[in-house]
């Protein structure tokens, strides 16, 4: 039998719980000859029937018959279970030896361990979820926040389908428009105006949009915001940097460069997860170990969500910072002038003033700064935390989670983006009067991209809906 | 017994046997053609016209490969459209109307006259068959005749029942009876046989309409002959039309009557097609339309016959006669044929090759109507392919067979052969995704080169298509060298085309790629070029819209991987981990060729076509292995 090796065809194992802790554990095991395996390891359940869907408690014993552990096995058959085929899940104790000899046993009967996803795979090939569920689940296992899994948690119940979905059947109806006036061009028909089709599709473009701009936030949920402090040597960012991230992380003294590698650390601000790196000093060094230190702080701006450029605010915003800041290869930076202990209340409106004119210099030659993106604060206040991540976090928040629809794969992503640019050329296609095969063709393209993002097939949905919408016929 | 026997045998002498029989003949195959009846070959049983969207296409690709549709409808052609001329340069349509009587007889004609053909006037009764493969006929008077291929085109025929009212009669057209028989055979054989319906309008008379309360309709002024052969000037005085519609008064009374139609008390349980619904139908299903058009089609130059386009029903007769009397101009009206539906028996044909040959039978092929498709020139496509694929089969040589992005017969017979049909299949623009590069122009472009390999078209005829080719793209070449200037007086008849002003010299090519601007305006600012349309007009549409006959071409491009992926013959769907027992009951039927092929068959998910790929990869790895062992066990001797 040469295709029962094949790899779908094996019986898979793996611990579905995170390893290393936790009360009990839970294995998971799947595929044709679990129901096999699982007798043979637990010989008491032998003289049971066992059905779908019932846990049993039992003992899981190795070939010696020796008792592992005393567990719980809840079985569930052939297309009833989570995968679609055959499996179980063996609750045991939480004990990472337990957890291994029970894998171990279930590796001499035959279970491979699985592969990472592997049994949402399976849950796909068998049609138990659409793909964008099976990419809602592989981003659930990944969430490491709560709202990311409640994101991910909404698009397994299918909102984000639902979304494509719509869009999908728009498109369609569209569509089917555009190809009943090339077909069907001698008949008396009456298909839609141009201006509806446009408005309909500016709509269409604006959701997709919409679901773009919530991509980034999505991702900054699954993924964490990557935020990097830059600045000159000794204005404060790694007293910030401990504030933030509320231990002492980086070494902070008197001396300018005392920083001179990369340092990183996580925290979570409002469900978000947040990773802050320190960085060294920018200044003009003959040191070559500092010198490396600022190649490697420029270098890391290039890989974060955002920039914090802090700069000493008793000083303000130096001819030498505007030139630092010019060569941040960063899209979306903001600017915090630390150290508003050192300064009196009644100068800060000024230097505020002060700073937005030299930031509107510096934008003249540099378009993506925002020279009103600016804070104060002092490093050695510790409300300095809740107002630097409040800023930080700002172009997240407003944004209701449960209530948009978000995508979280790069590439449900890139299929929206290519929907959305075709569906823009489209828009500019019908407003110049291109000829309609034409538009059709970018029209469908557009559609292909959501279907790809569905997983569905390009079928003869379009002439269903013609022969629907329009009454055809010699 | 005398045995008598040919090289093919083709059944049937409508649109599919005719393109059959003829491509066979001319191929040098010694081809008998049975008819059940010798004044009807050819006959245009619906409505008279030859083309339209995408028909014309394939009446074109049929011309170019060497079949006879196009050179008898341009001969016979007495109102000349091309559709979509103003709009949809990509999908232009040539259609034209016909003198029904000359066109048939035109056919019979070449028909007797063809070198290696033979006719024979009677009926099919049953195949003779040995070991799964077809070796002949016997005919209703149980006389056998032996042949290596038999073609079957018995279009609405088979087991034909003809609707009027709640009253039935066989036959598979009025005046002609139905055959029986084949399709009980196929059906004992075990091929799957479904039922189809179609519908034909009343046919008035011409001297009993008012032509005063109707809209004169006129055909175009300028011939674009469908053949390559025909001159370009029109053979025949060219006819108009008329139009009028139906009111709401036309509409009671037909609803009062639905339960006398055939099609809603049950009778009927053929499907119908979706795009040529009877008037019953569209009454019924567009409840808020409160007219429907109809146009008045003469069916010859000579004949007093008028046919309805629009109007097609199986209502009882005097209902017929109520109704017509509504619209416009046939108040007093004489029907000299009544409209009927016709159901019949199609062979679902997902059990043929793509050579048009059956699966379960060798050397049995199937065209037209008995492959579940509605339309002349859809028939005369696959009569055509039957005919050269039988032909070179006895040839020994390979099959021919055309791809989705070679032409729209491409399309026809693997959407065929792929997804079968549930209704009867007219080809349209939007079945094929390739349409911007499958164009009427171009088709010389796309198919002289293949039509070289088939080898019924003569080389001299060839050599003229070169020729053409090679002027467009010498046209093409000199719009690129030729650069326009911004001179002032270039400029100010540049402007007075209704275009702007050049700031910077661009070539002709550039200039021609302005939405306002087409050949004609090439002159005035001095390119000179030869007027032709027949070489003009392919090359500005290749111009014109190159960005997205480029990304067309891309996209075939990332289909190949797919469709160069062959799934072997002896694959077992079965063993394909993740497909559902729909799908696998649906590739078994299919048996698709390609991994492209099996994802268009409907009801084959994405993900199985996934499954299917992993499981090629696992199937070809495995090869691998198994050779890669077998070396290494072929290497390493030596060290033992």
């Amino acid at each position: 039998m040469l295709f029962n090796s094949d790899k779908d065809q094996q019986t898979i194992c793996a611990l579905a719980t995170p390893a290393g802790g936790g009360a009990i554990s839970v294995v998971r095991i799947s595929g044709l000859n679990t129901k096999e395996i699982i007798l043979q390891a637990c010989p008491s359940l032998k003289e049971k029937n066992i059905d779908s869907h019932r846990a049993y408690l039992t003992k899981i014993k190795t070939d010696r018959s020796e008792s592992i552990d005393e567990v719980l096995v809840t079985y569930y058959a052939d297309q009833k279970s989570y995968t679609g085929e055959c499996s179980a899940e063996i609750s045991c104790h939480g004990n990472p030896l337990i957890v291994e000899k029970i894998l171990n046993r279930l590796h001499e009967l035959g279970a491979r361990s699985a592969e990472r996803g592997e049994f949402t795979y399976r849950a796909f090939i068998n049609d138990k979820i659409d793909l964008v569920q099976a990419e809602a689940v592989l981003s659930l296992i990944q969430a490491q926040t709560e709202s990311a899994r409640r994101v991910s948690l909404r698009q397994l119940q299918g909102e984000s389908s639902k979304n494509f979905l719509k869009i999908e059947s728009e498109l369609i109806w569209c569509l089917a428009h555009i190809e009943a006036s090339i077909d069907f061009s001698t008949e008396d028909i009456s298909v839609v105006e141009e201006n509806v089709l446009v408005q309909k599709l500016k709509q269409i473009q604006k959701d997709l949009q919409k679901i773009i701009i919530n991509y980034k936030v999505g991702k900054i949920l699954n993924e964490g915001l990557k935020v990097v402090f830059l600045g000159q040597p000794n204005v404060g960012k790694s007293s910030l940097m401990n504030q933030v991230v509320e231990k002492e992380k980086s070494i902070v003294t008197e001396v300018a460069g005392t920083t001179r590698d990369v340092i990183e650390h996580a925290t979570i601000y409002n469900g978000i997860k947040i990773f802050v790196s320190d960085t060294a000093g920018l200044r003009e060094t003959t040191n070559r170990v500092e010198k490396i230190g600022v190649e490697k702080s420029l270098q890391e701006a290039t890989l974060a969500d955002l920039c914090i450029y802090v700069f000493d605010a008793s000083a303000g915003l130096t001819s030498v910072d505007q030139k630092i800041i010019l060569n941040v290869p960063s899209k979306k930076i903001l600017f915090v002038g630390n150290k508003v202990d050192q300064i009196q209340m009644s100068e800060q409106s000024l230097l505020q003033q002060e700073t937005t004119k030299n930031l509107q210099t510096v934008a003249c030659e540099k378009s993506t700064i925002d020279p009103n993106n600016v804070l104060f604060l002092s490093a050695l206040d510790p409300i300095c935390r809740e107002q630097l991540l409040l800023k930080v976090i700002e172009d997240y928040r407003g944004l209701d989670y449960l209530n948009e629809s978000l995508i979280s794969s790069l590439r449900q992503h890139e299929m929206s983006q290519d929907a959305e640019r075709a569906i823009s050329s489209v828009v500019l296609e019908l407003e110049q009067s291109v000829g309609l095969e034409f538009i059709a063709q970018t029209l469908k393209r557009a559609l292909l991209s959501i279907q790809k993002i569905l997983g569905h097939s390009f079928d003869d949905q379009i002439m269903d809906r013609v022969f629907k919408e329009f009454c055809i016929g010699k | 017994m005398n045995k008598t026997s040919y090289d093919i045998i083709v059944v049937g002498a409508g649109h599919a046997g005719i393109e059959a029989c003829l491509a066979t003949s001319r191929l040098g195959i010694k081809t008998l053609l049975i008819t059940t009846n010798l004044d009807r070959i050819g006959y245009m049983s619906c409505n008279p016209s030859i083309g339209g969207l995408a028909k014309g296409h394939m009446v074109r690709e049929i011309d170019v490969l060497g079949g006879q549709m196009g050179q008898t409808a341009d001969q016979t052609c007495i109102q000349f459209k091309r559709l979509n001329s103003s709009k949809g340069p990509a999908v232009r349509g040539t259609r034209t109307q016909n003198d029904k009587h000359r066109y048939s007889q035109m056919q019979k004609k070449i028909i007797t006259e063809q070198e290696n053909l033979s006719v024979l006037q009677g009926e099919v009764k049953r195949l003779i068959l040995k070991n799964n493969e077809c070796i002949g006929v016997v005919l209703q008077n149980e006389v056998e005749i032996f042949s290596k291929k038999v073609i079957i085109t018995t279009g609405t025929f088979m087991n034909g029942v003809m609707h009027v009212g709640l009253e039935q009669t066989a036959g598979g057209r009025v005046g002609d009876s139905a055959s029986v028989g084949i399709s009980d055979q196929l059906a004992s054989l075990g091929f799957a046989v479904q039922r189809l319906k179609t519908g034909t309008p009343a046919r008035l008379d011409k001297n009993s309409i008012d032509w005063s309360k109707t809209t004169p309709q006129g055909g175009d002024e300028i011939f674009y002959p469908f053949s390559f052969k025909s001159q370009r000037s029109f053979y025949l005085p060219q006819i108009l039309c008329y139009l009028s519609h139906t009111s709401e008064k036309t509409h009671d009374i037909i609803r009062r009557n639905l339960d006398k139609s055939p099609m809603y008390s049950g009778l009927i349980e053929g499907v119908g097609p979706r795009y040529c619904p009877s008037i019953e139908d569209k009454v019924t299903r567009f409840a808020d339309k409160t007219s429907h058009q109809t146009f008045l089609e003469p069916e010859g130059l000579d004949s007093d016959l008028i046919y309805l386009q629009g109007i097609s029903t199986s209502l009882p007769l005097e209902v017929q006669d109520q109704f017509l009397r509504t619209i416009p101009g046939l108040e007093n009206v004489k029907v000299v044929r009544y409209g009927y539906a016709v159901e019949y028996d199609f062979i679902e044909p997902t059990q043929i090759h793509h050579r048009l040959e059956t699966r379960p039978i060798k050397n049995l092929f199937l065209a037209g109507q008995i492959n579940g498709t509605s339309g002349y020139e859809e028939a005369a496509a696959q009569g055509f392919m039957a005919g050269v694929n039988a032909a070179r089969s006895i040839l020994e040589k390979p099959e021919f067979i055309l791809e989705r992005d070679q032409a729209y017969i491409g399309v026809l017979i693997d959407d065929l052969v792929t997804k079968g049909t549930r209704e009867p299949y007219r080809m349209f623009t939007s079945r094929a995704e390739h349409r911007l590069i499958l164009r009427e122009d171009n088709t010389i472009d796309r198919l002289a080169e293949i039509s070289r390999n088939i080898e019924i078209v003569s080389e001299a005829h060839l050599d003229e298509l070169s020729i053409i080719k090679t002027k467009r793209e010498k046209l093409h070449t000199s719009l690129k060298e030729k650069t326009i200037y911004p001179k002032p007086e270039i400029n100010a008849t540049i402007i007075s085309m209704g275009s702007t002003a050049l700031l910077k010299p661009v070539t002709a090519e550039e200039f021609l790629r302005r939405p306002e601007i087409n050949f004609s305006h090439l002159s005035a600012i001095g390119f000179d070029y030869i007027h032709d349309e027949v070489v003009t007009e392919a090359v500005e549409i290749q111009v014109k819209y190159s960005g997205y006959i480029q990304r067309q071409y891309e996209v075939i491009e990332q289909s190949k991987k797919m469709e160069n992926q062959v799934i072997p013959e002896t694959t077992q769907f079965f063993l394909v981990k993740g497909l559902s027992n729909e799908e696998i009951d649906k590739l078994n039927r299919v048996r698709p060729r390609t991994l492209g092929q099996a994802a268009r068959i409907s009801g084959v998910n994405p993900s199985a076509i996934q499954a299917i790929m992993v499981y090629l990869k696992g199937y070809n790895k495995k090869l691998q292995d198994v050779n890669f062992e077998k070396n290494q066990r072929q290497l390493s001797p030596k060290s033992e």
